[in-house]
């Protein structure tokens, strides 16, 4: 639908002098300066920063998730900065799977179902088999009806991750994924979330302020008060 | 898919409690409707009942001439049980005395609803019966029997027949309630009375129809009916018009079930907008996460939407089955004492109470949930973010229209809606002044060292806006609790005072000048108060400044003194007058001026007459008329100089026409006079009026006993809806104080992981509740003394006053319940371990 064919399908993210400015009592605040970068399909890149350096701001621009001020965002060929909100949900949908710090599970529902939304909304074939087979992966078949309040963690963080890669999306955001696990929990998720992502051949863009973390993908960008630069080996 | 995921949804959150809050507010709105709606309308079928007994059918038609079979054959096809009655007045014989008597021939299904009652003996034990008497047979009241001089077993005359005198008559449904132009009865079968040939011509003869049955059969045969009756001779009365002296407090109870229901109502509506609130709010992540994924706004909207119609069912369901089990129970418990019957099922309250939830449901949940949908999806990435969405004004324009509707359309009472609306806005205006004024307030105590008050004046400064919505919350509950309960104290002490121990229950005519010393000297050897004397001179009425009154056609054996006649030539012959200076009690002047000053030098060429408003407005009488009465062979002219309104309830002699002293000076009067004699002393009766043959003696218990149990019954229902309102208003409260908890636990998390003491955090919320409460029930009494005000005077025309004892009551009862409430709710959050906290609030 709003697939642009002018973009090469092998860029999965072009971002295009993207900036964001917020209105506060003291007036307009620029949260991002412009920033441009690509992304490769399949390619790994991580965004390290401090707090309040904008690097949240930044995956919810690349994400659809918020509308940028100025500037262009593609992703996977489709022009996130003309698309409407309800265009946006519908490519996020389709070719986005999420991790976040604080897992955003549903509560009301099981870990089952929490990973078959995904699928139920994007009206995927079988979703409960889907489900049911990356729960497996995951190594969570068996607590598969307990709700998030039962399961610890790095479960939860599990049942995430298994909820983002139902429905294999072509890109994968994950804010922090690690920032609420203790090491040992936080080295499965890592793991899990590198294998999964090798498995399925899709992009992740990681944001994180773990060095370490970030040094397991292809590319590592900073982000400084607004700035991006991209970090050389 | 959305049907899928609401469905879901909508059951894991019901089997793990989430729903409960708002389960329970739709619960309570239909179940308090259905209950409150279900028993009124027992109770009303149960007084409508009631009043057909006094009128021994559900309608009766009744005319001046006899009239053909052919509408009672009609009747009878349709379906009625139809009886007759003839009612004439006529001369009784015994073998020595003589006396007027209202003669009473019925067919023999009379009466069709109410029972005739007879005594074992004169002035005897009163027992039912379901015959009637036998051919040449009639029934006599006890006066008769005193009067005539007879027995039973003995002949007595009327007209051209004689009758053998069969049983003491007590009691016959339609008799009536008041106390003059009350002969007493004789009861015999209809086909005795032709023999007596005194219902011929010149004769004044009443002649009722008496009809039973469903009341749309009696609608259609009215439809069928009315072109053919002449309005000068025939009177259709259902008990729609009975206008017994019960009907006006019966009036006054629905109302009061009607207020309290309104009330319920917004109760409801409070409980669910706050439900809706918090439910909203707890979807807030669900949403963003589900927009996040990729789901369209329309999917959205249609999970919750689906969502929303899940809980209204079940609350529906589940709040029809509770309130019907409420009410069942109730009228099973109390119907040893008030006549309401489980056997009628009604099918108005259950639409009403599905119609109420539902609507209460959609108006109050429509703001949070369209604040709902536009939660943006970057909440996943920053939970501070809310909703998008903040009208302020929409909130309270859909909960106003929803309260305004729903009032009005159950009422059908504009002024009552209006009276509740404007009370209820007021209250909403003076509460935001207020708790703006307590912010400013908070924000001066609230500096410096941080003990409970502090933290208590803190939160209530911070959640200002949070803070006002819940004082209003709390302060309209307090309210509408206040209003059920005073209401019904007032009513209630009212009712009580109408009739109160010791009311004469007795009446005695006909007392010459030269017994009144004799009387009072026996009376008081016997020790019973008699009461004071009122002279009475039977008069005619002759006419109305120069219009001669034309009396062919009067019904004065209906004696029920607030009856709808047909203009003037509806008052009848014969009047009792009276005279005095000073205003009797349970009388009011409601236009010009009471005589006691007039004085015969003034320029008046008439004596002074008070007339009652009632009669005044019936036939068309206004201060200045001029009216002429013949007494004996001659004539009184009295010019009306004041119109009073007269308690006709309270069973005291009321008189329509008070004349000045010095107008009746020539005449000879009789007294009337009442006395009041235990139950249990009624054997003493006959040794009491032994030295008085001749003076009349009417009993008047057996009225006073169904009045006074009607007043208990309503009361009792009355006492029933108020526990039922309170303790849907307690519900609320509680729905409202956990609501508000859970707003808190950020706070009492933080607080106790910060090392905060239990006795600190406790304190400091505490004090916030019993700061709200003291506030909210103050508010709550001044907005009370409002709302009784307009209600009391506009409403239930009862005099209003103020209760200044609720102010500190309202306060006190705001600051200790809400204050208790606050302090369980915290108990129970501050047992739970810190991390169990902080992870509830993550």
């Amino acid at each position: 639908m709003v697939h642009d064919n002018n973009i090469g399908s092998e860029i999965s993210i072009n971002v295009n002098k993207a900036t964001k400015t917020v209105t506060t009592d003291e007036g307009a605040l620029q949260i991002l300066q412009p920033i441009s970068f690509e992304v490769n399909s399949g390619e790994s890149i991580a965004i390290i920063g401090a707090s309040g350096s904008g690097k949240s701001t930044l995956l919810g621009l690349l994400a659809g998730l918020d509308e940028l001020s100025t500037g262009e965002i593609w992703l996977q060929g489709s022009p996130l900065h003309s698309i409407s909100e309800e265009q946006r949900a519908q490519l996020r949908g389709e070719t986005v799977g999420f991790v976040f710090q604080s897992f955003m599970l549903v509560q009301s529902l099981t870990a089952l179902e929490n990973v078959m939304l995904p699928a139920q909304i994007a009206g995927l074939d079988n979703p409960l088999e889907q489900a049911k087979a990356i729960l497996e992966k995951v190594g969570l078949s068996h607590r598969s009806s307990h709700f998030p309040n039962q399961l610890s963690g790095g479960e939860q963080q599990r049942v995430a991750i298994a909820r983002a890669f139902i429905g294999e999306p072509s890109i994968l955001f994950a804010d922090e994924p690690t920032g609420n696990l203790d090491a040992k929990n936080s080295d499965k998720i890592e793991q899990l979330l590198f294998e999964l992502n090798k498995d399925k051949g899709s992009t992740l863009v990681l944001v994180t302020h773990d060095d370490e973390l970030a040094s397991k993908c292809d590319r590592q960008l900073r982000m400084q008060a607004g700035v991006l630069t991209e970090l050389t080996h | 898919m959305e049907l899928n995921l609401a469905w879901r949804l909508f059951r894991h959150e019901a089997k793990r409690g989430e729903l409960t809050v708002i389960l329970f507010a739709i619960i309570l709105s239909v179940s308090a409707v259905l209950s409150l709606s279900l028993f009124s309308e027992r109770l009303r079928t149960a007084l409508v009942e009631r009043s057909a007994a006094f009128m021994a059918a559900d309608t009766q038609l009744r005319s001046g001439e006899a009239f053909t079979d052919d509408w009672e054959t009609y009747g009878n096809e349709l379906g009625l049980s139809s009886a007759r009655q003839v009612n004439t007045r006529s001369m009784i014989f015994g073998e020595q005395n003589m006396a007027l008597v209202d003669v009473r021939a019925v067919s023999s299904a009379y009466p069709l609803k109410g029972t005739v009652k007879i005594l074992d003996k004169p002035f005897g034990e009163i027992t039912e019966v379901d015959f009637l008497p036998n051919t040449g047979k009639v029934w006599l009241d006890s006066r008769l029997f005193q009067l005539l001089n007879v027995a039973i077993g003995e002949q007595v005359y009327i007209g051209e027949a004689s009758y053998t005198v069969e049983k003491v008559l007590a009691e016959i449904p339609d008799a009536g309630f008041g106390l003059f132009n009350t002969e007493p009865i004789v009861l015999m079968g209809i086909s005795d009375l032709e023999q007596a040939e005194i219902t011929g011509s010149g004769s004044r003869v009443l002649y009722k129809t008496y009809f039973v049955g469903e009341s749309s059969t009696l609608n259609r045969f009215y439809e069928w009916l009315k072109p053919q009756l002449d309005d000068e001779i025939h009177g259709w009365r259902s008990v729609e018009d009975d206008d017994s002296p019960l009907s006006n407090s019966l009036d006054k109870a629905e109302q009061y079930f009607l207020l309290a229901s309104l009330l319920a109502i917004i109760l409801a509506a409070v409980s669910i907008a706050v439900a809706a609130q918090r439910y909203s709010q707890r979807h807030f992540d669900p949403v963003a996460i589900m927009k996040t994924l990729g789901a369209s706004k329309r999917s959205i909207q249609k999970v919750y939407a689906l969502q929303v119609i899940f809980i209204v069912l079940l609350g529906v369901v589940l709040g029809l089955v509770i309130g019907f089990v409420i009410q069942h129970l109730v009228v099973m418990g109390i119907q040893g004492s008030v006549d309401v019957s489980l056997s009628v099922w009604h099918w108005r309250p259950v639409f009403i109470a599905t119609f109420t939830g539902a609507l209460c449901a959609f108006m109050f949940s429509i703001y949070p949930l369209l604040r709902l949908f536009s939660v943006p999806p970057l909440r996943v990435l920053r939970r501070d973010i809310t909703s998008s969405l903040s009208a302020r004004w929409l909130p309270f324009l859909a909960a106003s229209t929803a309260i305004f509707s729903l009032m009005w359309a159950y009422s059908a009472n504009l002024t009552l809606s209006m009276i509740m609306f404007v009370a209820g806005v007021t209250l909403v205006a003076a509460l935001v002044v207020v708790s703006y004024g307590l912010i400013v307030l908070g924000r001066r105590l609230g500096q410096g060292q941080i003990g409970p008050w502090q933290l208590a004046w803190a939160r209530i400064r911070r959640r200002a806006m949070d803070n006002s919505v819940q004082l209003i919350s709390f302060s309209l509950t307090i309210m509408l609790l206040l209003v059920v309960l005073v209401m019904r104290n007032d009513m209630v002490e009212q009712w009580r005072n109408q009739l109160p121990e010791g009311t004469p229950n007795y009446f005695m005519l006909n007392i010459t000048d030269d017994q009144k010393g004799n009387l009072y000297q026996h009376f008081d050897s016997m020790q019973v108060n008699v009461e004071r004397l009122y002279p009475v001179v039977r008069a005619r009425f002759v006419s109305i400044n120069d219009e001669k009154i034309n009396t062919q056609y009067a019904d004065d054996t209906d004696d029920n003194p607030e009856k709808e006649r047909a203009g003037r030539e509806g008052l009848g012959r014969e009047a009792n007058l009276t005279w005095d200076n000073v205003l009797h009690p349970e009388n009011e002047i409601v236009a010009g001026e009471w005589h006691d000053n007039w004085k015969q030098t003034d320029n008046a060429e008439h004596y002074p007459v008070s007339v009652e408003e009632g009669l005044a407005k019936r036939i068309e009488l206004k201060l200045g008329d001029v009216l002429v009465f013949n007494v004996g062979s001659e004539q009184v002219t009295a010019q009306i100089t004041s119109l009073r309104k007269v308690n006709w309830q309270s069973m005291q002699p009321n008189f329509f026409f008070i004349l000045h002293p010095q107008a009746l000076t020539n005449f000879k009067p009789t007294y009337l006079t009442s006395f009041h004699l235990p139950a249990e002393r009624k054997s003493e009766l006959t040794r009491l009026l032994q030295p008085f043959p001749a003076v009349n003696l009417i009993d008047v218990d057996a009225r006073i006993n169904i009045l006074r149990s009607v007043v208990d019954q309503v009361s009792l229902a009355v006492e029933f809806i108020l526990v039922l309102v309170l303790v849907a208003g307690a519900l609320v409260l509680i729905a409202q104080v956990q609501a508000s908890m859970d707003e808190r636990q950020q706070e009492l998390a933080i607080l106790r992981t910060l090392g905060a003491k239990g006795r600190l955090i406790r304190q400091s919320v505490i004090f916030e509740f019993v700061i709200i409460g003291v506030v909210a029930g103050l508010m709550a009494a001044f907005a009370n003394e409002f709302a009784l005000f307009l209600l009391q005077t506009q409403v239930f025309d009862m005099s209003a006053q103020l209760h200044p004892e609720y102010w500190v009551i309202a306060s006190l009862a705001g600051a200790c319940v809400v204050g208790i409430l606050g302090a369980l709710s915290c108990r129970s959050l501050l047992a739970m371990n810190t991390a169990t906290l902080l992870r509830r609030i993550m």
